[in-house]
């Protein structure tokens, strides 16, 4: 019954590098083929806006979903949160562990104690891979295998989930599912060409009729809720209007395009890591867990690199984006926390951690 | 063979040799003829764990200003920009760390010297580079810290 099937949703890369696109379309095709798959394509996950039909489409499937998308599992997580994508982090086995290392560390719960977390969860996985880990399809085609397998298990819980109150479009959905965004797949084309080479940054199908819309490149943080701790700070730091407060007092970023692009100042800020920019170079700001590999740690300041810390840094860039508004640079003046100097201090102790974890290996 | 300093970090414990001079940037300098050939201290060493890379932005025989930009390093743990220890010259590298820079983890005070360089800046004695690692220790785990998170 179609009911059973797992969505798959595949998000593109921006840009048009042909390595990524090459992946995404050897995964598609797999999985189009695939019985017990729905599998769709939409654009990058962070640039569409709300309304996006992609995001439209994400918002009404109903039961697990798998994403595969090239951002770190925390920052697809959190993005899709925030685009009223909801549903509990379903545990994907495709990790980064390249560095073995990394494993004998005791792995943490990322979640910190005080964290508000995320509001009107409902009962079913989203499982966030990160298509960066393997070059291989055939690694992501078969962990949807297993996941959907995993999943299936459970179609009671979510026939009931159905059933007890749906909305229309889910129901529809669940009853009916259409390939809304489904992907054409490029069958080569006469001359052996992928048709997608001409395509637009984001859209992924020259003559479709279904072509999704075009994105542009965006740039606004992204709050993790597992993480943050509703302080504020964010909101009283940032100049320029991008943080708001929901009707539950809660911080959200509201104004995502207020975000001045390139500009990471207030992750540098928040005392509990918990804002991402998924775009960022540094993976930290960019949503990488702490276990992941290729996290590397930079050791610029020890070996001599003048040091700032991340509150200097974070006013340094904050003047930049208020200059370049025609506006006057503020300093350490105005949105600064009182606390300054305790903000690194953080009840995790990974250093410590990383020594003897190392201790072991050896 | 002179007696070596030991720093804790940790369960490990750092050596560092007293037939040397040091940087607050953690290399160490040993003086021959009339310059000093420089490497990582195993303070440095334990923190960037297996070096995989090593590369350097500058050519031998360059004038360099005190923590100007002279290479890049990575490693399993790390990767870093690295910093002239003083003004001077660097007379020259190491080539054969430039293939295999394994030569930093196994032997990092012998044959994985880095550079050889001149200055007439005065370096830390072994027993004040010490004093500095204790100084800066609770400082480094912080860092460290904040960018595990
Ligand atoms: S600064 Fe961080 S923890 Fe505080 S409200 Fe903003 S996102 Fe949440
Ligand atoms: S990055 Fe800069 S502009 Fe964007 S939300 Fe943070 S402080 Fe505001």
């Amino acid at each position: 019954m179609a009911g059973k099937k797992i969505t798959v949703v595949l998000s593109q890369a921006q840009g048009k590098n042909p390595q990524r696109r090459h992946l995404e379309e050897e995964i598609a095709t797999a999985l189009i083929m695939a019985p017990d798959v729905d599998c769709s394509v939409v654009p990058h996950l962070y640039d569409m806006s709300h309304d996006h039909t992609g995001m439209l489409f994400l918002r009404s499937v109903p039961g697990d979903l798998i994403v595969l998308s090239w951002l770190f599992p925390r920052a697809a997580h959190w993005t899709l949160d925030r685009a009223g994508v909801k549903g509990h982090e379903g545990e994907s086995l495709l990790r980064d562990d390249e560095s073995d290392n990394e494993s004998d560390l005791p792995q943490e719960d990322d979640t910190s104690l005080d964290s508000i977390g995320a509001l009107d969860v409902p009962n079913r996985k989203i499982y966030c891979i990160d298509l960066r880990v393997d070059d291989s399809p055939q690694a992501f085609i078969n962990e949807v295998r297993r996941i959907s397998d995993e999943s299936s298990i459970q179609t009671v819980d979510l026939m009931q989930w159905i059933n007890g109150n749906p909305k229309k479009d889910q129901l529809e959905r669940y009853l009916h599912p259409q390939q809304l965004l489904q992907l054409e797949v490029p069958r080569s084309n006469e001359n052996g060409q992928n048709r997608n080479g001409q395509e637009e940054d984001g859209a992924s199908n020259g003559d479709s009729s279904h072509q999704p819309e075009p994105t542009k490149r965006r740039w606004y943080p992204v709050i993790d809720y597992d993480r943050c701790t509703n302080c504020m700070e964010c909101i009283d730091f940032c100049l320029f209007g991008v943080y708001g407060i929901d009707h539950r007092e809660r911080i959200l970023v509201e104004q995502q395009d207020n975000c001045k692009k390139g500009c990471p100042a207030c992750s540098r800020v928040c005392p509990e890591n918990a804002i991402i920019f998924p775009g960022h170079k540094t993976p930290a700001i960019a949503g990488a867990d702490g276990e992941v590999a290729g996290l590397k740690i930079d050791l610029s300041k020890l070996f001599g690199a003048p040091s700032k810390s991340a509150l200097e840094l974070a006013v340094e860039e904050r003047d930049v984006e208020l200059v370049r508004d025609g506006r006057d640079a503020v300093g350490m003046e105005v949105g600064v926390p009182k606390r300054q100097t305790e903000t690194v201090a953080t009840p995790r102790d990974a250093l410590d951690d990383l020594m003897d974890g190392l201790d072991d290996f050896e | 063979m002179s007696v070596d300093l030991i720093f804790p970090m940790g369960k490990f414990e750092a050596r560092i040799p007293t037939d040397r001079v040091y940087s607050s940037n953690h290399l160490w300098l040993q003086e021959t003829a009339n310059r000093y050939r420089a490497g990582f201290t195993s303070y440095s060493v334990r923190l960037l764990q297996d070096v995989y890379f090593l590369d350097w932005v500058i050519d031998p025989q360059s004038s360099v200003r005190e923590r100007q930009e002279i290479g890049e390093i990575e490693s399993s743990k790390a990767l870093s920009t690295l910093y002239a220890p003083f003004a001077g010259i660097v007379r020259a590298f190491n080539e054969k760390l430039l293939d295999d820079p394994s030569a930093i983890n196994t032997d990092n005070y012998g044959t994985g010297w880095l550079f050889d360089f001149e200055t007439d800046a005065v370096p830390l004695t072994p027993e004040a580079y010490v004093a500095l690692l204790a100084d800066g220790w609770e400082e480094t785990q912080r860092t460290l810290k904040g960018q595990f998170q």
